[in-house]
């Protein structure tokens, strides 16, 4: 005779995360519909460098598994490929939702220092400062947030690169391209972070 | 020729750096195909793919926002862009705008303190869709007459936010699709030159972890550039500025991983159009920009 079922299930799913990752996370309100076919981490071309891959974070999403999500090196090595969103069979965004949990972290302080979110804070800086990307400053700045030594270790790897683009008129020397109106894009932007704060 | 659409144009900030041959050769083919464009003045960054996660969804937002204000307020007319990544945003952040009033209603509280605003009616389209949908093949063959590129093997690398999400989409005028797009063989073949068959089509390079962390995307570039190879190409045609430089300038890294000797030349369709179309190498083309040169495409350019 086997054992008898056990009355309740083994363990409760909490809700409350994923229910408000449905609400504030872009895309995030059509993750229900996941069916854990697994298209989307089979697509993923980077997936070896990920510990869960999306398929797996959305259960754990639902499992309410916040810290786990949050703290994953899932959401730091997207590529932006967009292939599992136009393969998931589902119409799911998924890169949206892997992107925004890894706002979501970025905020919270959940990223690791020297990853893509030290990356990401470069880009703005060039972004809002200048109102243009600086491709030298952006990854200097970023090779410097893991450490001095890391820093001149990654740009003495990357000199030989920068030379050929001099020399091919790709890289220029000196003050960083910028817009005209850097004032009025940092109001603008100014106004935008006020709203955003306004809604939490 | 007489002018079939202009557009607002938006180069993006690779077109001052390590895109600038991408950008040469758009201005240079675009007007050849009956395409107007004018610059969206005092354009600023899209916030390419890590934007949101530096400054916030909404802050993102507005970079787009002030965009579309300055081409709404300079003429109305469509945005195009060759870059894949500025019109993954622009036209992906457009679409937002459009979709939800709210949204609306705060990117224009937000232009306001510059003194802009965006009625939402513009559509962003990308270079290779104007290519497809405005120009047509039948248009780059004619003109491509004055200098077919016979014998020129071709791999047509389209890579990732060119075609993916949007190029299956209304929205993004359907003008192909995401396994198998056939346009950017589509116009090699146009240029006179032969697209050759080979698996990574559109494969992904790493994109901006490739510029973090080359270590971890070395992998994928690799196989690109062996099926390309394998295939019998002369040269890889892709449309994205940073696939181009991103293949382009790690050939040295692969080379010491993986032991291989790759000096593969990575172009792009614009500049085969220039040189097919009888423009010069230099000033159209942009083939002097290229770190590893074009040899075989350089030796057929007339001028």
């Amino acid at each position: 005779m086997t054992a008898p079922l056990p009355e309740v299930a083994s363990r409760k799913y909490d809700l409350t995360f994923a229910r408000w990752v449905r609400d504030n996370v872009e895309g995030g309100d059509k993750m229900n519909m996941c069916m854990q076919c697994g298209t989307c981490s089979g697509s993923c071309p980077i997936g070896p460098e990920m510990d869960n891959g999306p398929r797996k974070t959305f259960m754990m999403v639902r499992a309410g598994m916040r810290e786990e999500v949050l703290s994953s090196s899932t959401l730091w090595n997207c590529t932006s490929c967009y292939r599992c969103t136009v393969r998931c069979p589902r119409g799911i965004k998924v890169t949206a939702i892997i992107q925004g949990l890894a706002q979501v972290a970025a905020k919270e302080g959940y990223a690791p220092k020297g990853e893509n979110a030290s990356f990401a804070n470069a880009f703005w800086w060039s972004a809002s400062t200048f109102g243009k990307t600086d491709e030298r400053l952006v990854p200097t700045l970023y090779y410097f947030s893991a450490g001095f030594m890391e820093g001149i270790r990654k740009s003495l790897d990357n000199l030989k690169i920068a030379i050929n683009m001099l020399k091919a008129g790709r890289m220029h020397i000196g003050m960083p391209h910028t817009i005209k109106d850097k004032k009025g894009l940092k109001a603008i932007l100014a106004k935008a972070a006020e709203i955003e704060k306004a809604k939490g | 020729m007489t002018e079939k659409k202009t557009f607002t144009y938006y180069p993006g900030c690779s077109s001052q750096g390590s895109g600038r041959h991408l950008d040469e050769s758009i201005r240079a083919v675009m007007p050849e195909l009956g395409i107007g464009m004018v610059d969206i003045e005092d354009w600023n960054c899209c916030g390419a793919s890590v934007g949101q996660i530096g400054g916030g969804p909404l802050s993102n937002l507005a970079l787009t926002g002030r965009n579309m204000a300055q081409a709404e307020k300079q003429g109305n007319k469509d945005v195009i862009t060759g870059c894949a990544a500025c019109y993954l945003n622009t036209h992906g952040g457009n679409e937002k705008i459009k979709a939800d009033e709210q949204k609306k209603a705060d990117i224009n509280e937000a232009l306001g303190a510059a003194g802009l605003s965006y009625n939402g009616e513009l559509q962003v389209h990308h270079a290779m869709e104007v290519l497809v949908n405005e120009v047509g093949m039948d248009n780059i063959a004619d003109r491509a007459k004055a200098n077919p590129l016979k014998g020129l093997k071709v791999a047509g690398w389209v890579g990732c936010q060119t075609v993916r999400p949007f190029a299956g989409t209304d929205s993004g005028g359907n003008y192909d699709t995401y396994e198998d797009p056939d346009f950017l063989d589509d116009i090699t073949e146009a240029c006179g030159a032969e697209a050759v068959a080979y698996d990574s089509k559109t494969n992904c390079c790493g994109g901006s972890v490739a510029v973090m962390k080359p270590e971890k995307t070395l992998h994928l570039m690799e196989k690109i550039l062996n099926s390309a190879k394998q295939a019998g190409a002369d040269v890889i045609s892709t449309p994205c500025p940073l696939c181009q430089t991103n293949l382009e300038m790690y050939q040295d890294s692969i080379n010491k991983k993986f032991g291989t000797d790759y000096n593969f030349p990575v172009v792009f369709p614009t500049q085969l159009m220039a040189v097919a179309f009888g423009m010069e190498a230099k000033k159209d083309a942009g083939l002097h920009r290229q770190t590893i040169r074009a040899e075989k495409l350089e030796k057929m350019a007339k001028k």
